[in-house]
């Protein structure tokens, strides 16, 4: 990892110098060694709280939508950041040209609830290598697989690689298999229709509509989400069986063709509730019946925002 | 008065009181906990190094709470019966109990009382448990409080091997414990030793001293922008606070029940008005207002700090902002000209 | 006012006795409720001083604030000027003589009358926001008020003769030998005989004298904070100066927290502050 962030450090530091960007989003340590934190950095500020690891776990591509379109910004981008930069870019929220992504291909984000379960809160310090993953917990230090710990959503990441860097620090790994996503999905559609409402009313109704998973959400840039709109008022804002369900439907729906399935909801929930799920299936949906992933490009528009004149469905008209 | 409960007396004592008290204890529910309603099953989350993830405060402010049933033909309404039957929270910790007397300040004030939250409040006994170990988010003993303190309990316990060591603090817990033995003089003198290591494992976080002042001086200086500029905006710091306390008030049509749920400075639409201003456009404002509320304007209000140093926005924060590094650098800040 | 063990949060039942429209292009409305019990009546006139607001509940709608206009002595009921805007609004302008609606108050401190016997007033208002100071017009006309104040000035401007408020009356102003009314709109229409121009030009023409004098402003911010510096400038002392504020809310009582700027709560606290006072608390509007 040292040498991955020596690389980044120098790599800022010549955009700045070079003046090929005015501010860039990356992650720094936070007195927590558990928790670093995004970071802007601009030119002059010192890089010496850089930070790069496994335990970074936001989506940076939810910062470009608070830039003016003139802000040249310089992004660190995993995977499925690079994809939703991209798919930002097809809904014009930022120009590419004023973009320069430093692309990390990634090796998976670590839950740190995993972690906890196995060995109580309050852990303190942190390691990890390519394999392992360590941390210490009332003296002690406790070790692990990484992929025993890894975000559910990065276990079935299908393309772990930044989709078109402006760099790329470090080697590429070999892309993900699709067969895992799949099956997850295909795993949750067996289920009876009974056991699938059963599963989302547990998961729905647990939520305190502290909307994380939005703010959190890169493609959540809407000035005015469906859920603060009045009049009228679209759902309950109370926290009911009914408002928290619509809450968690119409959210994976305006989601369509854009998620990334990067996690980034499922991670800042305060209440451990998977949401994942209701995206992926939309993702497997899209690919199997238009043949359309978000993000792999920054020009094509997602199906449910495109339309042909000549398209044989009336919905428009 | 001290008495000791042992472990294994627990869930009958609790299964007692259960008959005529609803009794609610902190149970776990997926990775995190919350208090819940007693059931002879329950698993009871004591030994967590820290707080419930879900805050206590619920109990007396519930995240929605109706308020009146109305028929919108008619306009005409019912109140809803405020009065629970008799309470009993088992397992509160000290920096959540003092969070309630705070916020009696706000929900029985003077001027209007808020029946709601007092008749639930009126009608609780709080039975505490303090904090042996102290997790490195906590920091109550920086704004005041500390892991055994007693402000807003009625009795609180202090772990021993096998037993917990009780101590009586308000008349309404006395008869709750009468019938169990009294610690002996080397238990209560044990008892002691545990709370004073616990308090001294602390360190000040930062310096309070003067805080406020620094806080009102650079209203308008850059601070903001710096401490700001990652925070999502989210709901998380504020509706898991034990302190925050801020509220909607919405006519659910369907329902035809006017509903108080939790709001948040922290969310864009909660100071926007009808026109179209907002008086905090920002995350830069909004996070002013949370800082501010806590660290300077319950000062002016009742010279306490109004936050109890609970390390919840600390550790759910989902981008690892953490209210003591922002208050530090609160304190280092140097005061500069005026933004235009 | 304390509440006594009774719940704040219950709207007082009452019905609206007159409903008609205060401008030309129907986006003011002006209602006039009645109280549906006696002891509700007694109560709130106990307690009601001008300046003051109301929160109006329409169950299935909501509630939201309103400043009351209309003084004690002029009857049993209480008067709103609702200027359409949101959902509230909207549905509050559907409204007609007959229809039953809530109302919580008064709340908020008012205009602090007590301070100001003796003394000239000068009144100087905006758009919808003239409603309380109509309502405080109206209050020092009273025979048994009006030796409580010296002289009196109203200065009242709309943005058109058309969006001018409680025409009728104020008509009847200028008969008066106890006061001056001066109104203005932003720009020349036909038949308009009185001035031309924004609010703080015409507080600079008309130039209100400081002596012993308090100044009340209420009106859309731009206006106000406009307004402040040119009587400052005319030598209004900052704590002879008050002004109405308004903010988004929902209690009413300071128990909600969405109103507070600095540790004042604008709905507990206020609405109405001296400049003076303004002048202590952190830029938060
Ligand atoms: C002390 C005070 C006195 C007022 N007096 C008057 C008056 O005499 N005449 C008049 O026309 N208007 C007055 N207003 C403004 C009026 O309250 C708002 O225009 C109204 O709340 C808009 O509600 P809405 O539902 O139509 O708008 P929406 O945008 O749909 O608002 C939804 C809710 O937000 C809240 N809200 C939104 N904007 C405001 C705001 N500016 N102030 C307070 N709450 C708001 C309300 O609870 C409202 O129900 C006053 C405001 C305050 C604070
Ligand atoms: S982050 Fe979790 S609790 Fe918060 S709104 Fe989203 S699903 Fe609900
Ligand atoms: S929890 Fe963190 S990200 Fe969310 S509002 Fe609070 S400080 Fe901001
Ligand atoms: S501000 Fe944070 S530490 Fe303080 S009481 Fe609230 S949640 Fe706890
Ligand atoms: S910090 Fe914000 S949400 Fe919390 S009580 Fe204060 S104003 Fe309300
Ligand atoms: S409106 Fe609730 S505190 Fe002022």
């Amino acid at each position: 990892m040292s040498e991955l962030i020596a690389k980044l450090k120098s790599e800022i530091k010549r955009l700045f110098d070079e003046d090929v960007v005015d501010v860039v989003i990356a992650f720094k340590k936070a007195d927590s060694p558990l928790r670093p934190q995004p970071a802007f950095y601009r030119k002059g500020d010192s890089l010496e709280d850089l930070e790069y690891n496994s335990l970074c776990q936001n989506n940076l591509a939810n910062y470009l939508t608070r830039y003016p379109h003139e802000t040249r910004i310089g992004i660190v981008v995993r995977g499925c950041e690079s994809r939703s930069v991209n798919a930002l870019v097809v809904e014009k929220q930022h120009p590419r040209e004023n973009l320069f992504k430093i692309g990390i291909p990634c090796q998976g984000i670590v839950d740190l609830r995993k972690i906890v379960k196995q060995t109580g809160e309050d852990v303190s310090g942190y390691k990890e290598d390519q394999e392992k993953i360590s941390v210490v917990f009332k003296n002690k230090e406790y070790q692990f697989d990484r992929k025993d710990v890894l975000h559910d959503s990065c276990l079935r990441c299908v393309h772990p690689n930044p989709v078109n860097p402006d760099v790329l620090l470090g080697d590429p790994l070999p892309e993900g298999d699709p067969g895992v996503l799949r099956q997850a999905v295909e795993s949750f559609e067996a289920l009876t229709k009974q056991e699938r409402y059963t599963w989302f009313q547990q998961e729905a109704e647990r939520c305190i509509r502290c909307y994380a998973c939005r703010e959190a959400c890169p493609m959540c840039y809407c000035t005015e989400c469906f859920v603060d709109h009045n009049p009228p008022r679209w759902t309950e804002s109370t926290i009911s069986p009914a408002g928290t369900q619509a809450w968690h439907i119409i959210r994976a729906f305006h989601q369509t063709g854009r998620c990334t399935s990067c996690g980034a909801c499922e991670r800042a929930c305060p209440m451990d509730i998977k949401m994942t799920y209701l995206t992926d299936k939309l993702n497997e949906d899209m690919l199997n019946q238009y043949d359309f992933a978000p993000g792999m490009d920054d020009t094509t528009q997602p199906p449910f925002a495109s339309f042909n004149l000549d398209d044989k469905n009336r919905f428009v008209a | 008065m001290m008495y000791i409960l042992e472990k294994k007396k627990l869930n009958k004592i609790l299964s007692t009181w259960a008959q005529e008290h609803e009794v609610f204890v902190p149970q776990k529910v997926e990775e995190y906990s919350q208090f819940l309603p007693y059931t002879e099953d329950s698993e009871l989350a004591l030994k967590s190094p820290h707080n419930t993830r879900y805050p206590p405060k619920a109990l007396f402010l519930p995240q929605s709470e109706v308020m009146l049933k109305f028929n919108n033909r008619t306009q005409k309404y019912e109140e809803v019966n405020t009065t629970p039957k008799s309470r009993l929270v088992f397992g509160v910790r000290p920096c959540d109990a003092k969070a309630f007397r705070l916020l009696d300040t706000v929900f029985d004030a003077e001027d209007y009382a808020d029946p709601y939250w007092k008749a639930k409040r009126d009608a609780t006994i709080l039975i505490g448990i303090g904090c042996e170990v102290p997790p490195s988010t906590c920091f109550c003993t920086t704004v005041g409080g500390g892991p055994f303190n007693q402000d807003g309990l009625d009795a609180i316990l202090t772990e021993l091997e096998g037993s917990y060591l009780v101590q009586i603090l308000t008349e309404k817990a006395e008869t709750l414990f009468a019938s169990l033995s009294p610690a002996t003089i080397e238990q209560e003198k044990q008892v002691e030793a545990i709370q004073t290591k616990a308090h001294d494992s602390m360190s000040p976080a930062f310096e309070t001293d003067g805080l406020k002042q620094k806080l009102d001086q650079i209203f308008e200086s850059s601070y903001w922008d710096k401490i700001s500029e990652s925070c999502l905006g989210c709901g998380i710091c504020t509706f898991l606070c034990p302190t925050c306390f801020c509220f909607d008030i919405v006519d659910e049509v369907q329902r035809k029940e006017r509903v108080r749920n939790w709001d948040t400075c922290m969310f864009r639409i909660y100071s926007q008005e009808a026109s179209g201003h907002n008086p905090r456009p920002t995350r830069r404002e909004r996070t002013r207002q949370r800082l501010m509320h806590k660290y300077s304007y319950w000062l002016d209000h009742i010279d306490e700090i109004g936050c109890t140093g609970c390390g919840r926005c600390v550790r759910y924060c989902p981008v690892g902002l953490d209210i003591r590094a922002m208050l530090r650098t609160a304190n280092t800040h140097e005061s500069e000209a005026v933004h235009a | 006012m304390h509440n006594n063990g009774h719940n704040p949060y219950k709207p007082t039942p009452m019905h609206i006795v007159r409903a008609y429209y205060e401008s030309n292009d129907r986006s003011l409305k002006t209602l006039e409720l009645v109280f549906d019990h006696q002891a509700d009546r007694d109560e709130f006139f106990e307690a009601y001083n001008p300046g003051q607001f109301c929160q109006l509940s329409i169950f299935g709608k909501g509630e939201a604030p309103f400043g009351v206009a209309s003084a004690a002595w002029e009857g049993d009921f209480v008067r709103f000027t609702i200027q359409k805007m949101g959902s509230f609004t909207q549905y509050a302008h559907q409204l007609q003589a007959g229809d039953a609606i809530g109302m919580r108050g008064p709340l908020g401190n008012g205009f602090p009358l007590e301070d100001w016997k003796g003394k000239n007033l000068v009144i100087i208002g905006g758009g919808c926001a003239f409603s309380t100071l109509y309502a405080l017009t109206k209050h020092v006309h009273h025979p048994q008020n009006r030796p409580d104040f010296d002289q009196l000035v109203v200065i009242y401007g709309a943005r058109t003769s058309g969006l001018c408020m409680y025409k009728h009356d104020i008509q009847s102003w200028y008969q008066r030998d106890d006061m001056e009314i001066h109104q203005a709109i932003d720009v020349p229409e036909e038949d308009w005989s009185h001035h031309v121009g924004y609010v703080p030009d015409v507080v600079k023409n008309v130039a209100p004298s400081p002596e012993n004098a308090v100044a009340v402003v209420c009106g859309p911010p731009i206006m106000t904070k406009y307004t402040l510096p040119v009587l400052v400038e005319l030598g209004f002392a900052p704590d002879t100066i008050f002004t109405s504020l308004e903010k988004r809310m929902k209690c009413g009582i300071g128990k909600c927290g969405r109103c507070n700027i600095g540790s004042k709560y604008i709905c507990k606290d206020g609405p109405v502050f001296s400049l003076a006072e303004l002048q202590e608390l952190p830029d938060d509007i």
